[in-house]
């Protein structure tokens, strides 16, 4: 019965997904020294896994989070998740549509206003310009920014640019599985709690939601879940307290 | 199912029309004439030039500043393109990968506000062929089969220099000094006439120079370009545009996991 309910709920399925960068030792960055390379007849290749066999499953309501070291194989797995890599092997089943990728203060312009930012990085995530039109006041004022949307990006402090980042990116209406990307650790004391809040609101509106993060207490305080990846392996995966327990002991 | 794809194209449009604004206001951001460089820059060109050859070639080229002038905007028209789109894919690194459209479109957005670009240089072009007495022929209504072919052939073109610039960066710099051979290859300020043997063959079956020669013929001389012309200009661009978009496409993968 449970079993049963499972599959039926099952919204993103990481099936073995296995994922090898073949990398240069020390990378051939020009063609001068690919050449030279040919010539000496060196292949310096090295093989590197970037995930080794991870398997898990996010089903429909829950809020998955994935926490491991800095190239641990995060953003590798996310990539996967969302289409733009192609794992050597495994599969991931999930509804390429549906996902919305939110990573903060990237695909702005500095030599573009704030104005023309929001449209250029709306039609980016999917919004079509009616969509733009009808919510731009809406962003604005959520991302605080009155007075300042004719003013080039350059000219922002970073506090602003994640804002507006957060603003475009959440002001749709709650996605079907939405991935957040080291998204909650932006911004002063206060915008971070008013981005939480919308976050939770979405999570409210029936999302999937996957977070990615380093800070333990992020996954502890929002998921019902949480994936710990270390070096390409999934070490644990269950009760995000447990799991980030085990992840602080190991950093000790 | 036929209703999702129309709106999904339409969505293509509106990203190509942000990203090209994007490329314009980008390139005069801080510059005080903005656009009008787009029409100052071939006439000033073309005054130089005019300045220097025609007297050079008065004998064999009539109407020497807009021969130059035809060449010109073309040739600008091919090397900003694929110069400006060969960097995209690094240039645009962290959108790649939460957009959902095809990257591809990022490429065809450089490729295309070049186009624009020579949209306002044809303003240029327009008052130059009043200004010089050329007349209005009814030939001229070739010259957008022209420009189409220039624009796929561009974008081939560009599909390749940007994946080949994910892997090797030293492409930009061999590009520039590529470009200058073949520009010297494309007669775009010198008339052909006086080239004999390998070089004469080489130019003439130089797709830049038969872009521009088709142009010269039905603008200037009033004639549809012969029927083998014809046929290269279709050849050369078509072949250019499926060759980039299937090397681009084998190494789709490839290129994501480099970046």
């Amino acid at each position: 019965m449970e079993t049963q309910g499972k599959t039926a709920q099952a919204e993103i399925v990481v099936e073995n997904v296995t994922m090898q960068f073949r990398r240069a030792k020390d990378e051939a960055a020009s063609l001068k020294e690919m050449l030279i390379r040919m010539v000496r007849r060196e292949h310096g290749y090295e093989t590197f896994l970037a995930l080794d066999n991870v398997s898990f499953t996010v089903n429909r309501g829950e809020v998955v989070g994935i926490i491991g070291t800095n190239g641990s194989g995060k953003s590798t797995l996310l990539k996967i998740i969302s289409g733009a890599l192609i794992p050597t092997a495994g599969r991931v089943l999930a509804d390429r549509s549906k996902i919305q990728l939110l990573t903060l203060g990237t695909g702005f312009d500095p030599e573009l206003t704030g104005r023309e930012n929001v449209y250029l990085n709306g039609a980016m995530i999917g919004y079509g310009k009616k969509e733009i039109d009808s919510r731009y006041g809406e962003i604005v004022r959520f991302a605080e920014l009155d007075g300042f949307m004719e003013e080039k990006v350059r000219n922002y402090s970073s506090g602003m640019v994640s804002r507006l980042g957060f603003a475009v990116a959440t002001a749709r209406d709650a996605p079907e599985i939405l991935i957040l990307d080291e998204v909650l650790s932006v911004g002063d004391l206060f915008f971070r709690k008013k981005s939480e809040a919308r976050i939770r609101e979405m999570i409210h509106g029936g999302s999937t939601v996957l977070i990615v993060s380093h800070t333990p207490s992020v996954i502890r305080s929002n998921c019902t879940k949480a994936v710990w990846i270390e070096k390409g392996r999934l070490i644990a995966a269950g009760d995000p307290k447990t799991v980030c327990d085990g992840y602080e002991s190991m950093r000790k | 199912m036929e209703h999702i794809e129309k709106r999904k194209h339409g969505h293509y449009g509106f990203v190509i029309a942000q990203l090209t604004s994007r490329e314009l206001k980008r390139k005069y951001a801080r510059s005080y004439l903005g656009v009008v460089w787009s029409v100052l820059n071939p006439l000033l060109s073309m005054a130089v030039l005019s300045l220097i050859f025609s007297r050079l070639f008065r004998r064999s080229i009539d109407n020497y500043p807009i021969y130059y002038l035809t060449g010109y905007i073309l040739w600008q028209t091919f090397t900003g393109a694929t110069i400006a789109a060969m960097t995209t894919l690094a240039d645009n690194k962290m959108l790649l990968l939460r957009v959902k459209f095809p990257m591809d479109l990022f490429i065809l957005a450089r490729v295309y506000t070049a186009m624009v670009n020579l949209g306002y240089s044809l303003i240029a072009y327009a008052v130059m062929l009043a200004v010089f007495r050329v007349p209005p022929r009814w030939t001229m209504l070739f010259s957008p089969a022209v420009i189409l072919c220039l624009f796929f052939f561009a974008l081939g073109v560009s599909y390749l220099l940007a994946a080949a610039y994910v892997f090797f960066g030293d492409i930009r710099h061999l590009y520039t000094v590529f470009l200058t051979l073949w520009m010297y290859c494309s007669a775009v300020f010198y008339p052909v006439g006086q080239l004999q043997g390998f070089m004469r063959t080489l130019v003439e079956n130089n797709p830049l120079f038969i872009f521009i020669d088709c142009l010269r013929t039905a603008v200037m001389l009033g004639r549809l370009p012969g029927t083998d012309r014809v046929l290269k200009m279709l050849v050369w661009s078509i072949g250019m545009l499926l060759l980039g978009f299937w090397v681009f496409r084998k190494n789709k993968n490839k290129i994501m996991q480099h970046i």
